[in-house]
Formats: structure tokens, sequence, C-alpha cells
């Protein structure tokens, strides 16, 4: 007899569970139970067990037990996996096209072409010779020891799902900064998004998309690394000069003039550095998307830890390390200079 | 002189709080700030509020911290939106106005200085004093010309091309002030424009403030919680307390016949000599008196006169408007009115 019997008795519900026990099989449990010949006493108070779906079922065969939630969640997913990949299918269609193209264009144009356009980019947003020097020695020094392409593939799939972030981040940044309503419901989903361990994410994708398809990857990283930015424009916004705002109502700007003319330029420095923030964590994500077929310096970190080899592992680790200060220190610099050209 | 009034503001209530509408009948029943606050948790901002502001003239409002001063001018462009009451701008009550109306009315009728500047850090000091015309869809090119001529009154000549945050707080206050010059307004409302900055530069702009009034005319409403600023400035006071007008009128009169014991409280520390004129202490001509120590204008004030008279308190001085002679001071009704009043006593007297 387990420990919550006398609950359903006093329920009235022993009719009910004993019509679940019928239709299920019996488990190991009741099993040895019946082996064992009754000889179970009274669980004593010290060790009753919490009412759990597990324990509550031993007393009542009816009721479900916790593995059916899983259970449940899963099949109600499946259920639902075809319609959803449906309508979810041709809307992320384009990121495919877009991670593709910049695959394909980064790895087919020739070296003496990406090299000197990645350093003419840096100079452009820095301003600053030594950080392209910088710059150059790395990826020389990557391309050397012939990691040029796994580099420059983890480098475009970064720009674009940057790039989509900032496109889509920024524009829900300034909607949860007007609306109060929109900040309560939208902050727990960021919340989650940013503490789900991003493995997590790979599961219901590889359900809905086929793994050879490089979207898959893509909305990963992208729901891992939208976060920052979306945060950051809207504390940019919230955290505008509130005089300034008076002003801008008192000269009698109209809403749309307020935010072009007054708070995004007022906001670009926190914006800034939610972009910074969200091209760190879409590195950290591409690394663990070459699980579900990513390609770059990812794939080999993942051969190392496979197949132990120590070489290969750290090379390419060491090579994650270089490209994530070369963006690090590449957007912060043009943040720096955006800084002090409009700086209280 | 003809007064036309440009603001006229009547029965202004204003309460802060959950629900303003239930707390407005208690504070109609009279219910003071500190009562309202601890029994119903609403603030009480303003009180019935009855002000009249007229055209080229500058109405200064005067109050401590709290007094709802700056609550008040911002009621005049509906950036704060009454609990009761009427605003009327040129005998229109803009409290009917639709949100096009209101930005018309912010955009080309009333422009405001603020306290903390507020000006576009990302923008130069070009482009921060053309604000008003760029909002209104002019191009940089439309409004510069008009813009330099703006910066070039206020003495910022040859900082166009400036970042407000390259510049001192006077002369960020300087670009403030030309912001709303440039807008073309008749109307300036100034939010404690110059408390920020440091004594020196506040008078220097007080002196700018007064030069720009003598050409322009503008109808200018100023906040201040400085006596002697308010003193130098106004053409007529008006002096909150606790979301109340306490007394409003020439702030000479106030001066020499406070109606209230907290604002004889105010007044006490003032150098009157250097704030009253000779025209509010001056008595009607006499005909029969020829003997004068010489002639003064009714709008010096009573130091010039001391200075004039050398501390000889028997000298009689004749007051002169122009050419014609208004009035005459004696000396010993010179010495009478620094002599700081009390409320009751001279309440209901009128100035000479």
């Amino acid at each position: 007899m387990a420990t919550y019997d006398p609950l359903f008795e006093t329920l009235g519900l022993k009719e009910w569970c004993s019509e679940g026990k019928s239709s299920g099989p019996m488990s190991m449990a009741d099993l040895l139970n019946k082996t064992s010949g009754g000889k179970t006493e009274d669980t004593s108070l010290w060790d009753t067990p919490f009412p759990s779906m597990d324990a509550l079922n031993e007393s009542c065969a009816a009721f479900p037990q916790s593995r059916e939630l899983t259970k449940g969640l899963e099949q109600g997913f499946l259920a639902i996996k075809d319609s959803l990949s449906l309508v979810l299918d041709p809307l992320t269609q384009p990121l495919s096209w877009f991670l593709d193209g910049a695959l394909y264009a980064m790895l087919n144009t020739p070296w003496w072409i990406v090299i000197p356009v990645l350093l003419a980019v840096v100079f452009v947003v820095t301003k600053s010779w030594k950080l392209v020097a910088f710059v150059g020695a790395s990826i020389v020094a990557m391309a050397f020891i012939d990691h040029y392409d796994y580099a420059m593939q983890t480098l475009a799939i970064i720009m674009v799902c940057a790039f989509l972030c900032v496109l889509f981040g920024v524009p829900i940044g300034i909607a949860m900064a007007r609306s109060d309503g929109l900040q309560r419901i939208v902050t727990p989903i960021l919340d989650m998004l940013q503490t789900l361990p991003p493995f997590v994410y790979l599961i219901p994708l590889i359900f809905l998309f086929s793994v050879t398809e490089s979207k898959l990857y893509g909305i990963a990283i992208i729901l891992y690394a939208i976060v920052p930015v979306i945060r950051l424009t809207n504390l940019g916004i919230r955290l505008v000069d509130k005089d300034v705002i008076e002003a801008a109502d008192a000269f009698g700007m109209t809403p749309r003039q307020k935010l072009y003319k007054v708070q995004i330029p007022l906001a670009l420095p926190n914006i800034m550095a939610g972009v910074n923030q969200t091209i760190m964590m879409s590195l950290a994500m591409v690394v663990i998307a070459s699980l579900v077929s990513a390609p770059g310096l990812g794939v080999l970190v993942l051969r190392g830890i496979r197949n132990l080899e120590l070489g290969v592992g750290l090379v390419s680790g060491l090579g994650i390390v270089i490209l994530a200060v070369i963006l690090d220190r590449v957007t912060k610099a043009s943040l720096a200079r955006i800084d002090v050209s409009k700086e209280h | 002189m003809t007064r036309n009034v440009k603001i006229s503001i009547k029965n202004l209530y204003k309460i802060f709080g959950p629900t303003p509408e239930v707390a407005l009948e208690y504070a109609r029943e009279g219910m003071h700030k500190a009562e309202m606050l601890e029994k119903h948790n609403h603030v009480l901002g303003l009180r019935d509020i009855n002000v009249d502001v007229h055209e080229g003239e500058i109405t200064v409002i005067m109050g401590l911290s709290g007094s709802g001063k700056s609550t008040l001018i911002r009621h005049l462009n509906r950036l704060i939106d009454p609990t009761a009451g009427e605003v009327q701008v040129e005998g229109d009550d803009i409290m009917n106005y639709t949100e096009e109306q209101l930005r018309q009315l912010r955009r080309e009728r009333m422009s405001m200085v603020f306290q903390k500047f507020a000006l576009l850090p990302h923008k130069t000091v070009l482009e921060n004093a053309g604000m008003a015309k760029d909002i209104r869809g002019y191009t940089t090119d439309d409004f510069e010309t008009d813009a330099k001529k703006w910066l070039a009154r206020v003495g910022l000549e040859g900082n166009e091309n400036q970042y407000p945050h390259q510049l001192s707080g006077g002369m960020q206050q300087r670009v403030g002030i030309a912001r709303a010059l440039v807008s073309d307004a008749q109307i300036m409302l100034m939010d404690e424009a110059f408390s920020a900055l440091d004594p020196l530069i506040r008078s220097d702009m007080q002196d700018l403030l007064l030069e720009l009034q003598e050409e322009l005319k503008k109808t200018i409403v100023f906040i201040t919680h400085d006596l002697d600023e308010a003193l130098k400035l106004a053409d007529h006071l008006v002096i909150l307390k606790e979301g109340e007008v306490v007394q409003q009128g020439d702030p000479q009169d106030i001066l020499l016949h406070p109606g209230d014991p907290y604002i004889v409280d105010f007044i006490s520390d003032i150098n009157r000599a250097r704030v009253l004129r000779v025209r509010s202490t001056m008595s009607k001509p006499d005909p029969e008196e020829t003997e004068y120590a010489g002639d003064i204008s009714e709008k010096d004030n009573l130091e010039e006169v001391l200075r004039k008279s050398g501390g000889d308190m028997t000298l009689r001085f004749r007051v002169m408007r122009g050419d014609d002679q208004v009035g005459t001071l004696h000396m010993k009704d010179l010495a009478q009115a620094l002599v700081p009043t009390d409320a009751s006593e001279n309440r209901g007297k009128t100035a000479a």
C-alpha cells in the first residue's frame, strides 16, 4: 500500500483509480510489491514522499506519471510540427539564401580581394591604422596555418546573423521603449532566450527544419544573439535625457521627429554597445551550432572533441579567440568614434 | 500704454495622484497641501491660479522649490495638462486644441528656454539654434542666416560649428536663448533659465535679456526662485507659495506693500536701495516748491539718488519723465522706504 492511498479513498476516487489500473500495464514496482507478498509497512512520517505525479500514480494508477508530461509536450509539438513548418519554412527561407550566399561569396572570392576589402572596412569604421595592422596580421596568420576558409565561413555566418539581429532587434527595442506594456511582455521572453542553455534551442529546430538547411543554425544563432541589441536599444532610448525630450516636445516635434532627431541619435552609443554584444554572442553560438552542420571553426572544435585531437581543438579554439578579439576591438573602436563626436 | 492680455490663466488647478478629480473637490473646499498629502495621498500642485500675462511684458513667477512654478509654466504650452481650469492664449482656450493645433502653437507661437539648456548634444550650435525651424521642415540653408544673426546677437559669433559640450554653461544657455529667438515666436517661456549659471554670468544674462526685450518686446514668462533676479526683470511679479498665488502685481508695489508675512520674510534680505525706484517713493509735485537740489529720472533707483545727495537727508529732488516734472522726492521719504515694511501695517495702501 502506497502513502497516498487514503487520500484517494477519502476523495471517493477509488473506482476511477482502479479503472486506470486495469487498462495500464503493471509497473516494475508493482511487480516487486506483488512478489514480496504485501510485506510493505506504512512509511514513517520521516520518509513521506512529496505528493508528486509519480508518487500519486503509485496510489492511483489512473493518475498520470510525470513522464507523460514530457511525452505529451513532445507529441503536442509533433502534432503541430507539420503545419508550423508549413508557415515557418517559406518565412525563413530567405535566411538560408542569405547564409548560403554569404558563404559562397566569401569562399569563392579570391583571398587577395577578400583580405584587402576586410581591412578597408576596418579602416573606414575605426579610422585606426593600428587596428588595421592587427586585423591584417591575425588574418594572415590564420591563412598561413590553413584556417582561412574556416575562419571566413564563421565570419560570413556572423555577419549575416548579426546584421539580421540588428535589423529586427533595433525596431523591437524601440517599440519596447515606447510601450511599458510591451516591455513587460518582451522582457521575460528575452530573459528566457538568454538563459536557456543554447543546446536546447537546437532540439525543436531540428524537428522543424531539415538539418541540411543553413537556416537551422541561422535561426538558433539569431534567437540567441538578438537579446542584447533589443535590451540595449530599449535601455538607450529610455535613458535619453528627459530634459532634451521635453525641449523636443516644447518646440512641437512630432513623435516621429522625436524618434529620428533625438531619441535614436542620443541612444546610439548604447545601441552600438548592444550590437557589439550581439556579435560576440553570435560567435559563441556559431561554435555550438556546428553540432547542426554550421560550417566554420566550430566544426574543427567539434572534431577535436569527438576524436580527441588535442592540437586541432586548441588551434581552432585559438582561432575563435582571435576572431572574437578582432570583432570586439573593431566594434568598440567604431563605438568610441561615435561617442566622441556626440559626447554630452 | 495698452496692455493687451496675451495669456490668461483662469481658475487653474493641478493635482497629482491616482484620482485627481476626487481630490479636486477637497482642494476646492480649501484643503491644504500637507493635509491632502496625508489624508488622500494626492499632491496639490496648483490651486486656483489666476494670472494675466500682458503682451510685451516680462511676467516673473517666483517661488521656492516645490511652490509649483515649474508646473505652472508647463501648463502654458500644455507639457502638463491641468486638472481643472483654463489657459487662454490670445483669447483661445488651448485646452480645446487638437494635437495638431497644439503642435502649431508650440512651433510658431511659443518658444521655451530650459534650466538645463536641453540642447541636442549631437548637433552643432548652429543646428541647435535652428532647431525650431528644422522641426517646421526648413533646411539648414533656409535658417542659416537667421540663426547666425541671432547667435551673433547673443554673443556667440564664430561658435556656430562647435558642439554644445565644447561650450561653457553660460554659452550653452545663450544658444538656448538664440534657439528660442530663431523660432520667431512672440511668447517666450523661460523655466529657471539662469538658475544653473554662476552669479556673475547670471547677471550678464539678465542684462542681455533686458537688452533684447527692449528691442523685441516679446511676451516673456520667466520662472525663478531668486528674488533679486525677479525684481530686476519683472514688469509683473507673481509670487507662488505651495501652489497658490500669494501676491501679484508691480514688483515695486509688492516691495513697499507686502501683503503676507511670507513675503515680508522673503524681501527682508534684499538691497532695497538698488531695487526701489524713484517713481514708487516720490510724492506729487508741489507747484509752490521751486528749490531743488537737482533733477532725477523717475526710473533711477534709490541708490543712485543717495549717491547724488551725498548723504544729506534734508534735500529735495525734482523727478522728471523726459522733460516734464512728474513729482518730488524728499530724502526723508527715501530713507523711510529703505526700512522694510510690515505686512499688516501697510496693507491696502496704494503706491504714490
